[in-house]
């Protein structure tokens, strides 16, 4: 078991967070991209592609150095009040992520008909169990092969749909862009389930908790750029190239879970909605496992409470406290009766985006501290790096300015 | 009693009351219980300058320098010195008393025989609270019952975050860590970053670090023997128990162990690479190569000065194995037994010839399962012909048995 164990480690943070990328937010976001509008977003994940690499090779370079996760940096170096900021940006961008994962949930039971108030209390408790158990690792690992089983089910479904790949080639290096509010809303949410805080967060305590240090640089990197670079992002191509071909098409909107899960339906015909219903929810369960989890080891971390699953509750009051919060208030809030499901998934992923800006810049202005001697950031990443937060910056005030302001 | 908060950024102003500056930082040598404050950081016009803590005054609300800022000489600070904001502040230190690793919220400064000196860590909620200035008005809301959460200085060991920006500090030795228990070292170097890591197993003795490292995380070993000097890696593989040191070694790239195997001593060498021929998940795999094996026809009395001699390590010590001239198992004795003998009976006589064994392929469930159904501190382990090869202890099984996040668990809230 720990030689098992130990090699599915090595294949690295990358991996894993290449199917947790990819969980209800991100399948509902690319769906709704794929259905809306064709391969006109398709051009934004060759972005996010290259965006992604830098950002995680930045933040697996901060924890290398430090031993570090990125809370615990930023307070050394920021102080209190900016931590206090940080924290709170990251706890309301996974507050969203978590909604999601509930609402992720309760839209993949809906299909087999059962009501989102049982799904949530059902998740609820799901939780608990995963948190509970001591040997969780490997639970995770089934829901990353369930993960990939559903990546591979998107791609063939893509390729029996005989999509004009010639089309989706071209539209991927050459944008077809369509200037409208409800294009920017979704490549807001492309975005911001792609590149997400919590990401940020992870890749560096992944890092830090392994003890790697300086001179795994060259693996870490490898894995950063297959895992989130290049898988991440090529079965979010998969997946928009299955909404384009099956659903844009017939000028339908995805409205529900059961309007996303046609993208399937080459593969599978009428199981298509069993075999979504199973993918969404095991993304979704994939998600819930982890992000309360480093949400509130974020915050801990950055304060100096004791954080870790091997605590107990009176010893650990705040971190378990958080985590409480993380799993009840979304609960709660799927409760609410009619809530549109695949909305909530979605918005959640512009909120995130809309985020990212805040929390990519401490990870740049960390990125060139002297303290990281070699692994300090080079001359080309660095520049780089500011580029990704600089486009997401202006991502977020230009949505700001059209869409809340409404200028 | 004031909080480096509190006076940080205070105004510094020259005798007329002048202002020509804010005072950036507090500095000291930290050595002795509670270290005093020997310089003080003002942050003027034209840069920082170092100045004589001696050289200034407290007054309420601001700092006055005794003399005018130009006549006072300018300090330097040594390599040793630590600056409390920029070395110390929302740093983490190791709460040697707790053995674990914490945050700086705010440092508590105290006047002792008219020396300003640095006498505590505050790690609370309260000392965050005051940090955004919160502290009175969640006190008004909570009352006392606000904790304080301070550690006293001498039962702080501040970890190095070695800032080549301020060239290179005098690193202090460890003392206060080395007289943790290994377990508790080894929880507290897992927080610590692969460079202060290194320092540490630099440090400490061999057989503290023999001891810590076992107790380190199996993934986390690995990357510790790795960033290691090789001379020293060996040393403590040599020390550590060589099942354990086999597991380590099992970790590692071939190269490296074969490196590391030359380099152990040869007795030692040959244990482990006899262990890591078998795999992970058998008897052979888990056991350890040392126990106490006797011939026959010993005498109690000259059992018991051989074990005299041989000072084996106390979980070794409990069963004592007899062993024909091709160290083919015929028994065991207890120490009680051989302890309670005449003195003259040979062990033949005095040994329980049905001795539970296992074969080294059994799988290491199987052993724990019997381990456990027979309530042995130990079990040996033979080849098809009955030669010894080892013994699988009881501390070897509790690990399989248990699940896992136990042993974290169970040593951080039984040990106070």
């Amino acid at each position: 078991m720990t030689r098992l164990r130990f090699y599915l480690l090595a294949l690295g943070p990358g991996l894993v967070t290449a199917f947790a990328d990819n969980d209800a937010g991100g399948i509902t976001t690319y769906s709704i991209a794929g259905a809306q509008f064709g391969y006109g977003l398709i051009w934004v994940l060759l972005v996010t592609a290259v965006a992604l690499t830098l950002t995680q090779e930045v933040g697996a370079r901060l924890a290398l150095a430090t031993g570090q996760g990125l809370a615990g940096l930023i307070r050394e170096r920021f102080r209190v009040r900016w931590t206090a900021f940080a924290v709170l940006t990251m706890l309301v961008a996974n507050l969203g992520t978590t909604i999601a994962e509930f609402a992720g949930v309760a839209a993949a039971l809906s299909l087999f008909g059962v009501p989102p108030q049982l799904s949530a209390v059902l998740s609820a408790s799901l939780v608990v169990v995963l948190l509970a158990r001591a040997n969780f690792d490997r639970i995770q690992y089934a829901f990353v092969l369930i993960g990939a089983g559903v990546s591979i089910s998107y791609a063939v479904s893509a390729y029996l749909a005989h999509p004009d790949w010639g089309h989706a080639a071209s539209a991927l290096v050459r944008p077809e862009i369509t200037l409208s509010n409800a294009y920017f809303l979704t490549l807001v949410g492309v975005v911001g389930t792609t590149i997400t805080p919590w990401g940020q967060a992870l890749i560096q305590s992944y890092v830090a908790d392994k003890g790697l240090g300086p001179r795994d640089l060259g693996p870490v990197r490898l894995d950063v750029t297959l895992g989130s670079g290049v898988l991440t992002n090529l079965i979010a191509v998969f997946i928009v190239v299955a909404c384009a071909v099956t659903i844009f098409p017939t000028g339908a909107t995805i409205e529900s879970a059961a309007d996303a899960a046609r993208a399937l339906g080459p593969l599978v015909g009428p199981s298509a909605t069993t075999l979504f219903a199973i993918g969404l929810f095991a993304a979704s369960l994939l998600g819930l496992a982890t992000v309360p989890l480093s949400s509130a080891y974020f915050a801990c971390e950055a304060f100096g409470f004791e954080r870790g699953l091997h605590w107990r509750w009176a010893e650990a009051p705040i971190f378990y406290g958080l985590l409480t919060f993380f799993v009840a208030v979304p609960a709660l809030f799927i409760l609410i009766p009619g809530l549109p499901l695949i909305q909530v998934m979605f918005l959640a992923q512009v909120v995130n985006g809309l985020l990212l800006p805040i929390i990519l810049v401490f990870v740049m202005k960390l990125a060139r501290e002297p303290n990281l001697g070699d692994l300090r950031s080079g001359r080309v990443l660095y520049p780089l790096g500011w580029l990704v937060t600089a486009l997401a910056s202006a991502m977020s005030l230009a949505f700001v300015a059209t869409q809340v302001l409404g200028i | 009693m004031p909080y480096l908060s509190e006076i940080h950024h205070r105004k510094v102003i020259e005798p007329n009351g002048n202002e020509v500056g804010t005072l950036k930082d507090l500095a000291v040598v930290p050595q002795g219980q509670f270290p005093a404050v020997q310089w003080a950081i003002v942050a003027t016009g034209d840069g920082e300058k170092v100045v004589k803590w001696s050289d200034i005054a407290q007054e309420i609300g601001h700092l006055r320098l005794r003399h005018r800022l130009e006549s006072v000489p300018d300090a330097s600070l040594p390599g040793e010195a630590l600056r409390l904001s920029r070395d110390l502040m929302d740093k983490q230190i190791v709460d040697t008393h707790g053995a674990k690793v914490v945050r700086v919220n705010d440092l508590q400064l105290s006047e002792i025989e008219g020396q300003l000196r640095l006498v505590g860590a505050d790690v609370g909620l309260r000392g965050l609270l005051r940090r955004i200035g919160a502290e009175g008005l969640a006190e008004r809301v909570f009352g006392k019952r606000l904790p304080r959460g301070i550690i006293p200085w001498h039962l702080v060991e501040p970890l190095d975050s070695n800032t080549p920006e301020h060239g290179v500090r005098v690193t202090v030795p460890r003392t206060k860590l080395a007289l943790l228990h290994p377990a508790d070292i080894a929880d507290i170097v897992e927080e610590m970053a692969a460079d202060e890591r290194r320092q540490v197993f630099e440090q400490l003795d061999v057989e503290t670090a023999a001891e810590a490292l076992s107790e380190v995380e199996p993934e986390m070993q690995a990357s510790i023997v790795t960033d290691l000097p090789e001379e020293r890696a060996a040393d403590i593989l040599d020390e550590m128990a060589p099942d354990e040191a086999a597991d380590l070694l099992q970790d590692l790239p071939v190269e490296r162990r074969e490196e590391l195997v030359e380099l152990m001593e040869k007795e030692e060498a040959e244990n482990v690479e006899e262990l890591l021929t078998y795999p992970e998940d058998t008897a052979g795999g888990i056991m350890t190569t040392d126990f106490v094996a006797l011939p026959a026809e010993l005498t109690a009395q000259q059992a018991i000065d051989r074990l005299r001699e041989l000072q084996p390590d106390p979980e070794l010590t409990y069963y004592l194995y007899v062993v024909d001239g091709q160290r083919r198992l015929d028994g065991v004795i207890s120490l009680r037994d051989l302890v309670v003998a005449k003195p003259e009976q040979k062990l033949a006589d005095v040994m329980d010839p049905h001795v539970l064994k296992v074969d080294a392929t059994a799988s290491k469930e199987d052993v724990a399962a019997l381990i456990a159904k027979y309530d042995l501190l130990a079990l040996p382990v033979v080849d098809a012909r009955r030669k010894l090869l080892g013994t699988v202890t009881v501390d070897d099984v509790v690990e399989i048995m248990l699940p896992r996040g136990w042993k974290k668990r169970s040593s951080r809230t039984l040990a106070r």
